[in-house]
C-alpha cells in the first residue's frame, strides 16, 4: 500500500504551522521535509538536507525570502531552492546548479499537501468540505502504521460541534480510503461531517489530521477544538497500545537522489554559449524612472532558474537585437524577473524596441541569469556607487547586504530627482541610500574623492555606471589606497574602439586543437567555427562571459571587464574582443 | 573466540581509544562499547593496564588484579589514553609534541554523539562552519572566507596533510580585542583520529596541539576523547577544558542532524566546494584503503 | 556582584546566564567541572551546596541553590519590570510554580537522556526518553491551544515569565538525548519565540533563530 502512496497527495503540515520565519520539520513516507513560508506567502517543500554537508534545513534560518543553513551559512532561494550564495567563498557565484530537491506544495482546508514522487492528479476534493469554511483540528501524531489509524478511525466517535455536551451521537462512515475517513456525526437536529486525513509519516508513525465542515467562533470554536482533541487522544492512546503489541515495521529508508556528475567536483565553467533558453511574459511594464523603463518578466510555466545580485540576462528583442540588462530583484523574489531599460535614441535600436514596442503580455526569450558581477558579502563595509541605470546590479547587491544587516552605503548619481529609478526598492534600502543630484563631471569627482577618502581593510567598492564616471572612480580609489581587488565594476558597454586587424594563432590546450584567428574575425567566432561551445553575453568585452585563462603568449586587451592586475597578469583574456600580441595563445579551454 | 560484529578488517586491525587514564579510577573494572562489542578496561596506576572481552564475572565497578587477567586484548597507554584492538594492530601514529615536557596534556572531554566516526572527522577538518557554528569564538560574519590551502596524502606517513589553513577568529588570542586570521595545520593520521596544529596564543612560535580520537560505538555513534597538549601557563585545567568542550558542544547538533549518519564515499552524494579540499582528500583516502565500515561506500 | 556557579555544558547553569542576560544583570562565573572532573561532588563545592548539584549563586553572600529557585530570586530582585514572575498576580504566580514543577520534570527526563547518551550516566534510557515524550505530549497541546487563544508563552499573560526560561534548555537539547522534537509542532514555534526575546543568548547546543518579520 505504502508504495502506491507516494505518487498521492497527502497532507504534511497543517497551514498554521508555518508562521513567517519558521522552518516546519515535517516528514512523509520517510523522507524529511523542511517546510517554510517565505514572506511573499510561497510555501516551500525541500528535502531536509543541505546538498553540501547533509545537514537539515529544518536546523536553518528562514529570512523571509531565503533559507539558510546552519552549518556554513549556504543560502537557497524562496521557490527555486537554487543555491544563492556561499560564504566560504565569497568572490565566487555558485553554480546554478546547486538546486536543492524540492516538492510539490497545494494548500487546502487548511493543509498543506504534497508528495514525496511525482503526484498524479489533484489534491483531492472532499465532497461537503468547502474552501473557507472548516474547521482544521490539532494534528495528532500517532506510533501506528496509518492503514492500523484508519482502521481504527471508522470506529472514532464524537459529537456534532451544535451538540458538543451531548452524549449520544449516531456516527455514520461517509467515505472511506486507504488514508482518509469521513464521518458524520447527527443528535438532535445538529450534524457535522469530520474528516480524517492520514499522514503516512513512517512505516510506523502517523498524523491524524481532521477536518470539520463548519466554522465556529469564540468558546464555542475552542470547546469544539477541545473535544476532538481529547477523543482523538485516548484514540491514538488505544492505537499506540495495539500497535506496541505487533513489531515494529522498519522505518523507510529514503533514498537521496544523486547529485549531477558537474557537482561532485568544484564546477568548471560551464558551456551554454549564447542561448536564449527561457521564455518569459511581461507581466509588468511602468515608467522606473525618466526614459527609464521597467519590466517584470515572469515565467510561462515553471520556475525561473536562480540567480544571485550581480547577475544579468540577455533578452532577445523582437527586432533580432541582444541585450544584457542586470536583475535588479531582491533576495528571493524568485517569482519574476526585474529589469529596467534606458532609452538609448542613438543606439541600434535595443532600448527603443524595448520602449515602444515590448509591451505588457508580450513574451520574450532571455538567457539563463548569469553572474560575473558577485556580490562578496564579507566585507566589513560595502560602498556602492551607482551612475544613471548601472543602477539596476547594485540595487539588488544592496537589497541582499540590507537584508541581511550587513553594513553598506548607496551612493547613487543622477541628473536629478525624476532620474532615480525604482523608489520602492530604494525606500526599502531606508537609511544607507545617499542620492546624489544634478552634479557635473567636476562636482562628481569632488564627491566620489569624499565617498571614497577612507579606505580600511576589508572593505569593498562595487561601481556601475556610465564609462567616464568609472574610470574616475577607479583612479580616485586608486589614488586612495583602495587595492585593486577590492573595487568591483561593471561598464555597460565597451567603448573602446576595437582594433581586430591582428592574425595569430590560438591553441586550446585541453581540446588539443589549434586555431587560426584572421584579421577581422575574433576568438570567440573562430572557437564556434571549430565546434568549441563557448559561453557568451555582450560580445563586446564588457559581460564577462567568455572568459578564458591563458597558459602561454601575450594577450592584447581590448576589453572593459578586466581589471588593471588582471590584465598584467596576462592569465586571462576576454575572447569575444580581445587578441594576441605575441604569434601565439595557448588557452586552457 | 567470539565473533566481531565488525567485519572491516581495516577497522577492525587499528588501535581504538577506550578512555583517558586519568578519568579512570586504579584497580576498578570500567566497561565500554567499542565496534558493537562490550569491552571492559583498568589500569593499576603503575602504568599497566589492560582490556578484555567483558563477562558477566567481572562487572563494571568490581576491583581487579591486572596480572590475575586471562584472554586479554592488545593494550596500548598512549597520548593519556587507553588504546585496544579487537584486531591485530599495528603502529599508532606519532604526535611528537606530546614529548614536549612544558605542555599541558589534558583529557578534554570524553562524549557520546550520535554521528560516525568519519562525519565527525570532517567536521573537525572544516574551517567555513566556524562563523556560523562557533560565532564569535572561533569565526565571525562577515570574515566567512575559506582562504585557500594546500592538501597532500603523504603516501610515506599514510595520512592526510592540510598545511598553509588560515581563518579569521575575531578575538585571536586572550590578550587582543582585535581579529585576525590563525593558523592551523591539520593531520588525519588514523581514519577515526585527526591532529589539529594551531598559533598559540602564548607562545607565537609554536602550535598548540588539539587532538581528537573517536572511539566508534558503532557505525553511527562515537565517544569522541579530545586530548589538548597546549602552551599555557596561566589557566586553570578547568578553563582549557571549558573551552574546549564549548566548541565540541556547539558542533554536537551539527553533527547529530547529519543525513545520512554515515560518510557517503560517493563523490556525487554531496557538493564539495575548494574549502573541501581535505574532507575531499579524506573521502578519497578511505576509500582507497577499503574501509566501509561507518561509511556507505561508492558503488563499483 | 552575583558569582554564578557554572558549567557551559549545563542547562540549568544556562537558565540563569538566559534570565541573567534578559534582564541586563553583571555576574561573574565561577566554572566548576561538572564533567568529566565531577567537581560538583568535591568537597568544597559540596561545602555550598550539601546536595552537590549545579547551579548555586552567591549573591554577596546569600547563597542559593536549585535553578528555579534562583530564577524566582533573580526575577523578584532584579526585575524592574516586574514581568518575569508579576509578585501581585496570585494566579500567575501559581501557574509560574507549575511550569517550574514541569522544567523539573523535563531535566529528570530530558536532560537525563542526554546525560546518559553524551556523558555515559547510567539511567534506563527508554524510561527517561518515552517520560520527556509523555511531557512533550502535555506541552505541545498546550502550546497548541494556546495559540488558538492568543497566548504565545507557557502561561497566561501577553509576556514571557520565568515559566518559559525554565522549560526551554532541555527541551532544546533534547536531542543530544536521542528525543525528536519532530511531533511536536507548537513547541518549536514556541523554541522560535523564546529564542526572538530581546536579550537571549545561547548556549552550546543552541542556534539563535533569524530575525521576524519586521512589522
Amino acid at each position: 500500500m505504502l508504495d502506491q502512496a507516494r505518487t498521492r497527495w497527502h497532507p504534511i503540515a497543517a497551514a498554521h504551522d508555518l508562521p513567517l520565519r519558521h522552518v516546519f520539520h515535517g516528514q512523509l513516507l520517510g523522507r524529511e521535509f523542511a517546510v517554510w513560508r517565505a514572506d511573499d506567502g510561497y510555501v516551500n517543500v525541500w528535502e531536509n538536507r543541505c546538498l553540501h554537508r547533509g545537514v537539515r534545513l529544518s536546523i536553518g534560518i528562514n529570512d523571509g525570502r531565503e533559507l539558510k543553513c546552519q552549518y556554513h551559512g549556504w543560502r537557497y532561494s524562496n521557490r527555486t531552492a537554487g543555491c544563492t550564495y556561499i560564504p566560504a567563498h565569497p568572490a565566487d557565484a555558485p553554480a546554478r546548479t546547486i538546486t536543492n530537491r524540492t516538492f510539490p506544495a497545494v494548500e487546502r482546508y487548511g493543509l498543506v499537501w504534497s508528495a514525496t514522487d511525482e503526484p498524479q492528479g489533484e489534491v483531492p476534493e472532499v465532497a461537503g468540505l468547502a474552501e473557507g469554511e472548516f474547521l482544521g483540528l490539532r494534528g495528532i501524531p500517532v506510533n501506528a502504521p496509518a492503514d492500523r489509524v484508519v482502521a481504527r478511525l471508522r470506529g472514532y466517535s464524537f459529537q456534532p460541534s451544535g451538540r458538543i455536551d451531548g452524549n449520544d451521537a449516531e456516527i455514520a462512515v461517509e467515505a472511506a480510503g486507504d488514508f482518509s475517513v469521513a464521518l458524520r456525526a447527527r443528535e438532535g437536529g445538529a450534524e457535522t461531517l469530520a474528516v480524517f486525513f492520514v499522514q503516512p509519516v513512517d512505516s510506523n508513525r502517523s498524523v491524524i489530521r481532521g477536518v470539520l465542515n463548519s466554522d465556529a467562533e469564540g468558546a464555542a470554536r475552542l470547546a469544539v477544538l477541545r473535544h476532538h482533541n481529547e477523543r482523538l487522544s485516548k484514540l491514538r492512546d488505544a492505537i499506540e497500545q495495539e500497535a506496541a503489541q505487533a513489531p515494529a515495521p522498519e522505518p523507510i529508508a529514503p533514498q537521496f537522489e544523486r547529485l549531477p556528475a558537474e557537482l561532485a567536483e568544484m564546477p568548471e565553467l560551464t558551456a551554454h554559449g549564447r542561448k536564449a533558453a527561457l521564455r518569459v511574459q511581461v507581466a509588468r511594464k511602468w515608467q522606473a524612472a525618466d526614459g527609464i523603463a521597467g519590466f517584470e518578466l515572469k515565467p510561462l510555466s515553471g520556475l525561473l532558474p536562480t540567480f544571485q545580485p550581480g547577475a544579468h540576462i540577455d533578452v532577445h528583442m523582437p527586432n533580432g537585437e541582444i541585450r544584457q540588462y542586470s536583475i535588479a530583484n531582491g533576495p528571493g523574489e524568485s517569482d519574476r524577473y526585474v529589469i529596467g531599460v534606458k532609452l538609448e535614441r542613438d543606439s541600434k535600436g535595443g532600448s527603443v524596441c524595448m520602449h515602444e514596442s515590448v509591451r505588457e503580455g508580450d513574451v520574450l526569450a532571455i538567457s539563463e541569469p548569469r553572474n560575473n558581477f558577485p556580490l562578496r558579502r564579507d566585507a566589513v563595509k560595502t560602498i556602492f556607487v551607482a551612475g544613471g541605470i548601472g543602477v539596476t546590479p547594485l540595487l539588488a547587491m544592496a537589497q541582499a547586504l540590507h537584508h541581511q544587516e550587513l553594513a553598506h552605503e548607496f551612493h547613487y548619481f543622477t541628473q536629478g530627482e525624476s532620474q532615480l529609478a525604482f523608489r520602492d526598492r530604494l525606500d526599502g534600502l531606508k537609511g544607507t541610500l545617499v542620492p546624489h543630484l544634478g552634479l557635473d563631471p567636476e562636482a562628481t569627482g569632488a564627491k566620489l574623492r569624499e565617498i571614497l577618502s577612507v579606505y580600511k581593510f576589508g572593505m569593498h567598492l562595487y561601481l556601475c555606471g556610465p564609462g567616464p564616471m568609472l574610470e574616475t572612480a577607479r583612479k580616485i580609489a586608486a589614488e586612495a589606497g583602495w587595492p585593486e581587488g577590492a573595487v568591483h565594476f561593471e561598464y555597460f558597454k565597451n567603448t573602446n574602439k576595437i582594433d581586430d586587424s591582428s592574425s595569430f594563432e590560438v591553441a586550446l590546450a585541453r581540446s588539443c586543437m589549434t586555431l587560426k584567428v584572421p584579421a577581422g574575425k575574433t576568438i570567440l567566432e573562430v572557437m564556434r567555427e571549430a565546434g568549441i561551445d563557448m559561453p557568451s553575453s555582450c560580445e563586446q568585452g564588457a559581460c564577462g562571459t567568455c572568459l578564458a585563462t591563458v597558459i602561454e603568449g601575450e594577450p592584447d586587451h581590448q576589453d572593459v571587464y578586466l581589471n588593471d592586475a588582471e590584465r598584467k597578469s596576462g592569465t586571462k583574456i576576454m575572447t569575444c574582443v580581445s587578441r594576441a600580441k605575441s604569434a601565439r595563445l595557448v588557452l586552457d579551454l | 573466540m567470539q565473533q566481531s560484529r565488525c567485519t572491516d578488517p581495516v577497522i577492525l586491525n587499528l588501535w581504538h581509544p577506550l578512555a583517558a587514564l586519568v578519568d579512570m579510577q586504579p584497580g576498578v573494572v570500567f566497561d565500554t562499547v567499542l565496534l558493537e562489542e562490550r569491552v571492559s578496561y583498568a589500569h593499576d596506576g603503575q602504568g599497566e593496564a589492560a582490556a578484555w572481552r567483558s563477562f558477566a564475572g567481572l562487572p563494571a565497578g568490581a576491583a581487579v588484579e591486572i596480572d590475575q587477567l586471562v584472554e586479554t586484548l592488545p593494550v596500548k597507554v598512549a597520548y593519556g589514553y587507553l588504546w585496544t584492538s579487537l584486531g591485530t594492530p599495528g603502529e599508532l601514529f606519532p604526535i611528537p609534541e606530546f614529548a614536549e615536557a612544558d605542555r599541558r596534556k589534558l583529557n578534554a572531554a570524553t562524549l557520546g554523539v550520535n554521528v560516525s566516526a568519519p562525519r565527525a572527522i570532517e567536521n573537525f577538518l572544516d574551517m567555513g562552519h566556524f562563523p556560523y557554528v562557533h560565532t564569535d569564538i572561533l569565526g565571525a560574519e562577515p570574515h566567512t572566507e575559506v582562504k585557500e590551502y594546500d592538501v597532500e596524502i603523504s603516501v610515506e606517513r599514510d595520512e592526510i596533510l592540510a598545511t598553509r589553513c588560515r581563518f579569521y577568529q575575531p578575538k585571536a588570542s586572550t590578550v587582543s580585542t582585535e581579529g585576525a586570521d590563525v593558523d592551523y595545520v591539520y593531520r588525519v593520521p588514523h581514519p577515526y583520529c585527526s591532529v589539529l596544529y594551531k598559533s598559540s596564543p602564548a607562545d607565537e612560535s609554536r602550535l598548540d596541539v588539539i587532538a581528537i580520537f573517536l572511539q566508534p560505538i558503532d557505525q553511527e555513534h562515537v565517544r569522541a576523547h579530545m586530548m589538548l597538549c597546549v602552551l599555557d601557563d596561566e589557566n586553570e585545567d578547568k578553563i582549557i577544558k571549558r573551552f574546549q568542550q564549548t566548541i565540541f558542544g556547539q558542533d554536537k547538533p551539527i553533527l547529530e542532524n547529519q543525513f545520512p549518519k554515515r560518510l557517503p564515499l560517493d563523490p556525487r552524494a554531496e557538493t564539495p566546494i575548494r574549502a573541501d579540499k581535505s574532507a575531499i582528500a579524506y573521502r578519497r583516502w578511505l576509500s582507497q584503503k577499503g574501509v566501509t565500515y561507518g561509511v556507505i561506500p561508492a558503488a563499483t | 556582584m552575583i558569582t554564578l556557579y557554572d558549567y557551559e555544558l549545563s542547562g540549568n547553569c544556562y537558565k540563569l546566564r538566559l534570565l541573567m542576560s534578559i534582564l541586563g544583570i553583571d555576574y561573574k562565573t565561577v566554572p566548576v567541572d561538572f564533567y568529566p572532573g565531577r567537581e560538583h561532588k568535591s568537597d568544597w563545592f559540596l561545602r555550598l551546596n550539601p546536595l552537590g548539584q549545579l547551579p548555586v549563586i552567591d549573591d554577596d553572600g546569600f547563597v542559593l541553590r536549585d535553578a528555579q529557585a534562583i530564577l524566582v530570586y533573580l526575577a523578584s530582585k532584579y526585575d524592574a519590570s516586574g514581568t518575569w514572575y508579576p509578585r501581585d498576580n496570585p494566579e500567575l504566580l501559581g501557574q509560574i510554580s507549575q511550569w517550574l514543577a514541569f522544567a523539573d520534570g523535563i531535566t529528570s527526563t530530558s536532560s537525563a537522556a542526554r546525560l546518559h547518551d553524551g556523558m555515559f550516566y547510567d539511567f534506563d534510557i527508554e524510561t527517561v526518553r518515552a517520560g520527556a515524550h509523555r511531557l512533550f505530549r502535555i506541552l505541545d497541546e498546550h502550546l497548541w491551544f494556546g495559540e488558538q487563544e492568543g497566548r504565545d508563552w507557557l502561561c497566561s499573560a501577553d509576556h514571557p515569565t520565568i515559566a518559559d526560561i525554565a522549560c526551554f534548555p532541555y527541551i532544546m537539547l533534547s536531542e543530544e538525548g536521542g528525543i525528536s522534537r519532530q511531533d511536536y509542532p507548537a513547541i518549536r514555534r514556541w523554541c522560535d519565540r523564546v529564542k526572538r526575546i530581546k536579550g537571549f543568548v545561547v548556549m552550546s547546543g543552541v542556534f539563535p533563530a533569524g530575525p521576524a518579520k519586521a512589522a
